[in-house]
């Protein structure tokens, strides 16, 4: 059940991917985009990366879609004379080599929960965050107790990089949008 | 076998896994479902029909997230669920102004 659930999944997040890429209009696109952000965010959610997914919400949800619909309004929309886009052969080929260095790439990743993966070959700092992280950080949640604990100045300066770049974002459009009557 | 003063036997039949496979295979049925509203996504022809489509799309993320939340027994899936509800309006209501008023959108 666990795999029809991940492969129904799977091919939505394939089907809005796709029709991203393919569909002329941009506003079409932006919509669409925002179903292809709907369908990640329940991929991290199965996967059991809820920070992650949650990220995914906030963003996909609501700023992405926000951020393209201004860049269009500051800028052109033209009408598409044709609705589906016809894919260009060059761009195909580059994209089908990508596609078969990141699929023989996947394919070399050790399975999920392995004993032979790369985590356990250092078994001394795996142990050691699995082992102390609740007791130091109170998180129950080994992966944020590493973000939000022990690299938390990291994070925070990560935090303050988005926060920067939101506040030249506004001024931007303060110029361009906010001063419209 | 009856536990302690409840008084009710338990039911045999029913076990953990199953109610993990039911939660899952409902699941499964809402994406199938969303998949099926894609077609109206990517069809139109009209904006508003795409943007309430996405709405749709939005509404059932939200149920397959609580699904989700019950089927893997991981509470903390309810908080993006509760994210979602409460940011799905939000595209909505900015392509509208789009639509409405050429240009405007916060």
């Amino acid at each position: 059940m666990v795999s029809a659930f991940g492969i129904a999944l799977f091919g939505f997040v394939l089907a809005t991917a796709l029709a991203t890429a393919l569909l002329r209009d941009i506003l079409a696109v932006i919509i669409v985009f925002a179903a292809y952000s709907l369908g990640m965010a329940l991929f991290y959610a199965f996967l059991l990366a809820p920070d992650v997914a949650m990220t995914e919400a906030a963003i996909g949800a609501g700023v992405t879609t926000l951020l393209l619909l201004l860049t269009i309004a500051t800028t052109v929309r033209e009408e598409p004379g044709i609705a589906i886009e016809r894919p260009n052969l060059p761009a195909l080929v580059v994209f089908g080599g990508l596609l078969v260095v990141m699929i023989g790439t996947v394919t070399q990743f050790p399975a999920l929960g392995s004993r032979n993966a790369p985590v356990w070959s250092n078994p001394e700092v795996t142990q050691y965050y699995l082992e102390h992280s609740y007791k130091d950080t109170k998180v129950h949640n080994a992966v944020t107790a590493v973000l939000a604990g022990y690299r938390g100045f990291d994070t925070f300066g990560e935090a303050v990089v988005v926060f920067a770049a939101g506040i030249s974002t506004l001024v931007v459009l303060g110029r361009e949008v906010f001063t419209r009557e | 076998m009856t536990p302690a003063g409840t008084g009710v036997a338990p039911v045999a039949f029913i076990s953990a896994e199953l109610v993990t496979d039911v939660f899952l295979g409902t699941a499964t049925v809402f994406i199938l479902l969303v998949v099926a509203m894609f077609y109206r996504v990517v069809k139109g022809p009209s904006t508003q029909d795409r943007v309430l489509a996405v709405n749709v799309l939005g509404t059932n993320t939200v149920v397959v997230l609580a699904l989700l939340a019950a089927a893997l027994g991981e509470p903390s899936l309810l908080d993006i669920a509760l994210v979602y509800a409460l940011l799905n309006f939000l595209m909505a209501v900015a392509i509208s102004k789009f639509t409405v008023e050429r240009g405007g959108v916060l």
